[in-house]
């Protein structure tokens, strides 16, 4: 139910101005008759009049609060969002952000959503279209406008919600794009106002109606868990509502429960807790608040406290700071740098860095080749090219993950063509600049010197050599922390013929080479299991759901748009309104009142 | 009272009985006992000790039977005039009041012109009256007895019962009729008492079709209480219905007791009174 004309609910003081009549005497003027022998009682005298008088039941009095009422209502343009009052193609978008898992409405926000939306295919009338489309990790189309309920159903069906982020200017987008072409359209948002939306309004093709769906703020979850250099763990409670609770918070290692401590938070604030009780040996220490609240994916959060397993990285190359200090970022890697004139071929490296340089003979992998000399490397380099500009390949690209490149510049670069099984990670308006293979061998290539490019100087530079080390080095992810729903490269080790990965639930996904992306959809831990030619080699990493964004569940406003003004438009309706049926409601119980009135004694 | 037109008006006018009635004393009324008198009543035979000089002999030579011949007695009735001088009876435009008395000074000028004796008294109080007066000298008491009367009290349907001073005659109530008790019982009362009864509604213009409207607060005159209304015409029109159905329920008490009943307002002028009357059949010329 949404209230178009909010302001209308001014119209409710007729509720307490009639009751006030009601107390109040009218006034009469007097006269004396012979007799009151024909002058009979009479419904309508029952109203009042002379200062104050004890309200008396009246069925004038009732029919007269609950025309007002009824008319208060249709002032307020009640609307629901029924088939017969949506447009001709509506497109209803389902807000899969984490916080829709909260279940301060049941069973869920989403499951109240996707009910919703059940609700108006059950109602669509003959001749209208509606379409589906899913905020998750990327906005997706789950039906294309249709008119088949079964269709819909099916679509609704399939909606599953996301354990992070999503972006509402996706889904704007899409719906733009499925509206294209349907005049009289509508989109409705079915969500709790947490999907992330557009730095500016977007322009839409048809209006927007927001669905709000949520009731509470209250939340309670784990902001941050670290365990400090002397092994003492650090976990910091967070209430994000305004209530104070008490709460528990469950402290286990590899999934035995070791300590329960009380915490005692306040609304609004945040409540740390130390602890030193980690017993040797552990590698996850899970930490879970109970009792649980409406949103449970930040009542529990795991901290690995294994150490990695020590990887060793050969950085082949005559001098590059840069890219040696990216390397050693990561936990648990050696970086050996090595002359190229020293370079001689071994296989005690998990990662061979070639910079500037290309062994000769068979290249060893995986390996990553920087900048390599004209004609040589797996992707030959011919003549230098100024691509100037940084675009990226493929949308979506686990190697570009929070890699920024609008700010990256490339002066001077080697003309490459992408070799076959290899692609484009980004690259200049008609050249790439980084190839990878895709599959075995894990090989990628940077056309350029890096210090022909001010990449070496932006914040995306570490972070795409993280990334490309998950890629390239074999294990890269073992005990490290990702986000929900983003994808986790899982590089094999060599001559692994499978890798089966099992969820926190214990579901298992197994994965052939070349190995995709795995997308962790619930905070937890994961294990995987590669299949080796003689052994299986068990690791684990673990998906965190710490976002403060997210963990603040009160249902946010609507999003602010701009309606593209298409004729069309003004003809459409998002909603069913209701204050016709209130106006005639209302004309009904007037009518009523009228005759109660006029009725004889 | 009556001006010289009106007086001229009941000059030409009389009194009409419905049964013939009988008194003490001789007057211009028939009377139920047979008697010498020009007016021819009926035919009996002859019996021993009748007086022979009643013997019809023009009847006896066509019938060869002894035929009595009977005439009808002409005697002078009572006219008892009931005036219902509560405080409703001064309400109304013009007030009922005036209407009322001066019906009553009408009536009693008409009764004592055929030779009736004539009372008028009060409703309400058995004591508030006149003698039985005669001949149309009376005509100035009982003018001056009206003259002195004012409206005041309550009046009811049993006060009637109570008026011992009623002769056999012609008894007429003169009143608005506005109570809540049955007229049936006190009215059926009069004709075992050997009274014709003639009730005489008067009422105002506006209690005949009300003009109100809107929110009022209505006072009953004679009992105070106080009913508030806000008068729509669905409610007159249901006014008009009760007053309706009182009505008949009066003229049903009325007939029932061998009597009449009739209605005028308080604004008709005399002669649209009588004329009420004539149409009644109350009043002859």
């Amino acid at each position: 139910m949404t209230w178009l004309a909010p302001l209308g609910a001014a119209a409710l003081l007729a509720v307490p101005a009639i009751l006030l009549l009601y107390f109040l005497k009218v006034k009469r003027p007097e006269t004396r008759v012979a007799s009151l022998l024909f002058w009979r009682p009479f419904v309508a005298d029952r109203q009042a009049n002379a200062p104050w008088q004890r309200l008396r039941s009246s069925w004038l009095l009732v029919l007269q609060l609950l025309a007002a009422l009824a008319i208060a209502l249709a002032l307020l343009r009640p609307g629901v969002t029924g088939a017969a009052g949506i447009a001709d193609t509506t497109i209803v978008i389902l807000d899969g952000s984490a916080s829709m898992q909260a279940t301060d409405v049941g069973p869920t926000r989403f499951g109240a959503a996707v009910d919703q939306a059940r609700g108006l295919v059950s109602q669509l009338p003959a001749g209208k279209q509606m379409a589906i489309v899913l905020l998750g990790q990327h906005a997706q189309l789950l039906s294309a406008p249709s008119g088949d309920p079964a269709v819909l159903m099916g679509a609704l069906d399939r909606a599953r919600p996301t354990a992070g982020e999503v972006d509402l200017g996706e889904g704007l987008s899409l719906a733009n794009a499925v509206l294209t072409g349907h005049p009289n359209g509508s989109i409705l948002l079915l969500g709790d106002g947490h999907a992330r939306a557009p730095a500016a309004p977007p322009k839409l093709l048809a209006p927007l109606t927001y669905e709000q769906v949520g009731s509470t703020g209250e939340n309670v979850g784990i902001e941050a868990i670290a365990r400090t250099a002397g092994g003492t763990v650090f976990v910091r409670v967070a209430d994000y509502g305004k209530r104070d609770r008490d709460l528990r918070l469950e402290l286990r290692a590899d999934g035995r429960l070791v300590d329960v401590l009380p915490v005692r938070v306040t609304g609004g604030s945040t409540a740390d807790v130390t602890w030193s009780g980690l017993p040797n040996g552990a590698q996850v220490l899970e930490a879970r608040l109970t009792p649980g609240d409406s949103f449970a994916l930040d009542d529990t959060a795991w901290l690995v406290t294994g150490a990695p397993s020590v990887r060793q990285v050969e950085l082949v190359t005559a001098e590059n700071g840069f890219l040696q200090r990216a390397l050693e970022l990561r936990p648990g890697i050696k970086v050996t740098v090595v002359k190229p004139a020293d370079y001689k071929p071994s296989k005690a490296y998990d990662l061979f860095v070639f910079d500037g340089f290309v062994p000769p003979g068979t290249l060893p992998s995986p390996a990553l080749l920087v900048g390599p000399p004209q004609g040589q490397g797996p992707a030959p380099l011919g003549p230098g090219i100024a691509p100037g500009i940084v675009l990226p390949g493929t949308r979506g690209d686990p190697l570009l993950q929070d890699v920024v490149l609008k700010d990256v510049h490339v002066q001077v670069a080697g003309r490459a063509t992408p070799p076959p099984g290899w692609r484009v990670v980004f690259g200049g308006a008609d050249d790439p600049l980084l190839l990878a293979s895709v599959g075995e061998p894990r090989l990628a290539e940077l056309t350029f010197d890096i210090h022909h490019s001010d990449l070496p100087l932006r914040a995306a530079f570490p972070i795409l050599i993280q990334n490309l080390l998950s890629y390239l080095m074999p294990g890269g992810f073992e005990n490290q922390v990702y986000a929900p729903g983003r994808p986790v490269t899982l590089a094999a080790e060599t001559g692994a013929k499978s890798v089966d990965v099992i969820d926190p639930g214990g579901r298992s996904t197994r994965l052939l080479p070349p190995f995709p992306p795995y997308s962790p959809a619930t905070p937890g831990v994961y294990t995987v299991r590669q299949q080796l030619p003689d052994s299986v080699r068990v690791s684990r990493f673990v998906v965190d759901f710490a976002d403060q964004a997210l963990s603040r569940i009160l249902p946010g406003p609507k999003p602010a748009v701009q309606v593209v003004d298409r004729p069309a438009n003004r003809a459409s309706r998002g909603v069913l309104e209701l204050w016709p049926w209130l106006a005639a409601a209302a004309l009904l119980l007037l009518a009523a009142e009228w005759f109660v009135f006029h009725r004889g004694p | 009272m009556l001006s010289p037109a009106e007086l001229s008006l009941l000059s030409r006018l009389d009194l009409a009985y419905r049964r013939p009635v009988s008194g003490l004393y001789s007057g211009e009324r028939r009377s139920p006992r047979a008697a010498r008198s020009p007016e021819f009543a009926d035919f009996r035979p002859y019996v021993p000790g009748d007086d022979f000089r009643q013997i019809d002999w023009r009847a006896f030579a066509r019938l060869e039977r002894l035929m009595l011949r009977l005439y009808v007695a002409e005697e002078e009735s009572s006219l008892n005039i009931v005036l219902d001088s509560s405080a409703s009876m001064e309400l109304g435009t013009p007030p009922k009041w005036g209407s009322a008395r001066r019906l009553a000074a009408a009536l009693a000028l008409l009764g004592l012109a055929g030779m009736d004796r004539v009372a008028v008294g009060t409703l309400a109080d058995r004591s508030r009256r006149t003698q039985f007066l005669r001949g149309k000298d009376g005509a100035a008491r009982i003018w001056a007895f009206l003259e002195k009367l004012e409206p005041a009290g309550e009046a009811s349907a049993p006060q009637l019962s109570q008026l011992d001073w009623l002769r056999p005659g012609m008894t007429v109530v003169i009143s608005d009729f506005l109570t809540e008790d049955s007229w049936a019982t006190p009215v059926a009362g009069l004709r075992r008492r050997r009274q014709e009864p003639l009730l005489w509604q008067v009422l105002a213009p506006d209690e005949e079709n009300p003009t109100l409207a809107g929110d009022w607060k209505l006072v009953e005159a004679e009992s105070e209480r106080i009913r508030e209304l806000t008068i729509t015409p669905t409610l007159v029109d249901h006014y008009l219905a009760a007053l309706a159905e009182h009505r008949a329920g009066i003229r049903r008490a009325a007939e029932g007791a061998g009597g009449r009943m009739l209605h005028t307002l308080s604004s008709d002028d005399l002669e649209h009174l009588m004329l009420a009357g004539m149409q009644t059949g109350v009043i002859r010329r």
